[in-house]
């Protein structure tokens, strides 16, 4: 155990280590220029040059990423040049609104797609199923940026009864929370689903049946149970997706989050602020992958950590 | 599949028992998919391929007297937009764009997602290693965001989007194949084959890729549907093809700013692309619950 923790971390250390540099090599490979996004509208060739030198944008490839590495071991990222302030700094406020929308969706999600795939596994192929099933296929095809716009033209434009933008009280978490969950709600009701009409087609369904066990336990208790493993690693690939910014819906809604800072860092060619959003996203992402796998073993007592699966 | 058995003695199982039988339900239930899919995917595609020749005022004309009609104007079915260009001229024929790169880039991603997966699974080893460790480091990376570092960086041509969208999708193909072909290299068509002398990539290109290719390309379908969906969000984000037509997701963004007043501008882009994504989805679930087995094998 302890073994397999120890690779699957170095594992994942190399993936955000590789991720990194890419993401390094990208921004500096394409065209465009931070200092003439920095500079004011009209600034002088000498001046486009001291903001690049002042930013370090002057010196060789290999330098920089030298000189990248260095910092980045000493917990450096950089000042951020569009905000003027460390990098790390600006990715870690904007954290908890992006981190507050994942765990409201993936709850609702949750809540909602369970009962709703069991109830149309426990039902499949019967007319009432086919109407649920197309309604999740409907919900896995609408664009999500266009179910904010009409969630926010219905409830806040033409009944005003929710905040359109923002987060300043709680409710201005309904909307963007159910935009999210739409989407993410007929995707795992689909795969619950999909799961559980396999597993009440076992055999051991059938022989706890033949021994008189009531058909709710065998729904939940024994069905359920054997399909915990693909339920939460889909919830949990799910919320690591949510985590990295529902970039979209966060720009319609005007959340705070880490979305929302990601389109604007890549509008001004903001470097430091660009590596520190993916270095902080993609490391939450893969320790959430890390900790589903972690559980495994609690979901299902077959599952040994470390042996080959 | 299952057919009716027509038995000499008359047998205890009515007409009604098999109509009501999981067999049948289940075939009605894809057969009902299969034609809602096809005839919501007809309406969208139809309309957009023939956008050319149906009688619509030019998309990018500019009509600034009779701007933000609403629809069902005379001449504008879909109404006019904030420039008074016709909003169904604009979604046909940005329709064609989005439709050309969701096409596209589902092609270029089978490909490559094929050609990989197999390699992967039929060979092993290193290959094997090195393609898995890109199947699993896409997970765990931004999706969207490295999508929009690349467009912003790379300019948002028709060629970097399908490129870029592809570049998404072709994990999923890959996984697939590979799975598939680690079940399929074990049968004993391959044996056989290599007994008779054929080399590994032989074997895996003549025999092994035609068997697998038919279930891989089932994802395909389900691909395009997200392929268009990630299209229409990149360019809402203003990260989209920008000529020679604005495509779907670009035409909702500029009608935001219009949603008080005039509907129409965000709605009925909107119901065009979910018409289109359903279609295509049902499309692909209907054809995936028909090849299946039974329902508790395979899925």
């Amino acid at each position: 155990m302890p073994k397999y923790l120890a690779r699957r971390i170095g594992q994942s250390l190399l993936t955000v280590f590789l991720t990194l540099t890419t993401v390094f090599l990208l921004v500096r490979l394409a065209p465009g220029d931070p200092a003439s996004a920095y500079a004011a509208p009209n600034a002088t060739t000498a001046e486009l040059a001291r903001i690049r030198e002042q930013f370090g944008l002057d010196d060789p490839l290999l330098v920089q990423y030298g000189l990248f590495l260095r910092d980045l071991f000493t917990g450096d990222l950089g000042t951020s040049y569009s905000f003027s302030s460390p990098a790390f700094d600006v990715v870690l406020d904007r954290m908890p609104y992006t981190i507050t929308l994942a765990v409201s969706a993936i709850a609702v999600t949750t809540v909602v797609a369970v009962p709703l795939g069991v109830w149309m596994a426990r039902r499949a192929d019967t007319r009432r199923e086919l109407g649920a099933n197309v309604l999740t296929i409907a919900g896995q095809s609408m664009p999500d940026f266009w179910t904010g716009v009409m969630l926010l033209t219905v409830f806040a434009v033409v009944l005003p009864i929710l905040p359109a933008s923002g987060f300043t009280t709680w409710s201005g978490l309904i909307l963007p929370t159910a935009t999210v969950a739409v989407l993410q709600l007929a995707l795992v009701s689909r795969l619950v689903r999909r799961e559980m009409t396999t597993a009440l087609a076992s055999s051991y369904i059938t022989v706890a049946r033949s021994r008189g066990v009531s058909e709710s336990a065998l729904t939940w208790r024994y069905a359920l149970a054997n399909s915990a493993v693909p339920l939460v690693t889909a919830l949990g690939t799910r919320f690591a997706a949510l985590l990295n910014g529902v970039v979209v819906v966060e720009v319609v809604f005007g959340w705070p989050g880490v979305g929302s800072l990601v389109v604007r860092a890549l509008e001004t060619r903001d470097y430091p602020l660009i590596q520190a959003t993916v270095l902080v996203t993609a490391t939450l992402a893969i320790l959430v992958q890390l900790l589903v796998d972690l559980a495994y073993p609690l979901l299902d007592p077959r599952v040994r950590l470390g042996k080959a699966a | 599949m299952t057919t009716a058995v027509s038995a000499g003695r008359p047998s205890a199982v009515t007409a009604r028992d098999l109509a009501r039988a999981t067999a049948t339900r289940q075939r009605r239930g894809a057969r009902l998919k299969l034609w809602a899919g096809a005839i919501c995917t007809a309406l969208v595609v139809l309309p957009v391929t023939l956008a050319g020749v149906l009688p619509l005022p030019g998309a990018n004309t500019q009509d600034l007297s009779r701007r933000r009609l609403p629809p069902l104007s005379e001449g504008h079915l879909f109404g006019t937009d904030q420039l008074g260009r016709d909003l169904l001229s604009r979604v046909l024929h940005g329709g064609q764009v989005s439709l050309a790169v969701g096409v596209l880039a589902v092609l270029v991603s089978g490909l490559i997602g094929i050609a990989a997966g197999a390699a992967a699974g039929f060979f092993g080893g290193w290959i094997d290693a090195v393609v898995s460790r890109f199947l699993e480091a896409q997970l765990a990376l931004p999706l969207l965001m490295m999508l929009l570092l690349v467009v912003a960086l790379f300019g948002p041509s028709v060629t970097v989007i399908t490129c870029v969208i592809a570049l998404a999708q072709w994990p999923e193909v890959a996984r697939l194949t590979r799975s598939l072909v680690l079940v399929e290299r074990e049968k004993a068509y391959v044996a056989a084959a290599r007994v008779l002398g054929l080399r590994s990539w032989s074997v895996l290109a003549r025999h092994v890729i035609p068997n697998v290719v038919r279930p891989a390309s089932l994802v395909v379908l389900l691909l395009l549907a997200q392929a268009v969906l990630l299209e229409s969000a990149l360019s809402f984000l203003g990260a989209g093809p920008q000529r020679p037509f604005a495509t779907w997701g670009r035409i909702i963004s500029d009608g935001q700013d219009y949603i008080t007043t005039s509907w129409w501008l965000v709605t009925l882009p909107g119901l065009v692309i979910a018409l289109l994504v359903v279609g295509v989805n049902l499309l692909g679930d209907g054809l995936r619950d028909r090849t299946r087995p039974r329902s508790g094998k395979g899925a």
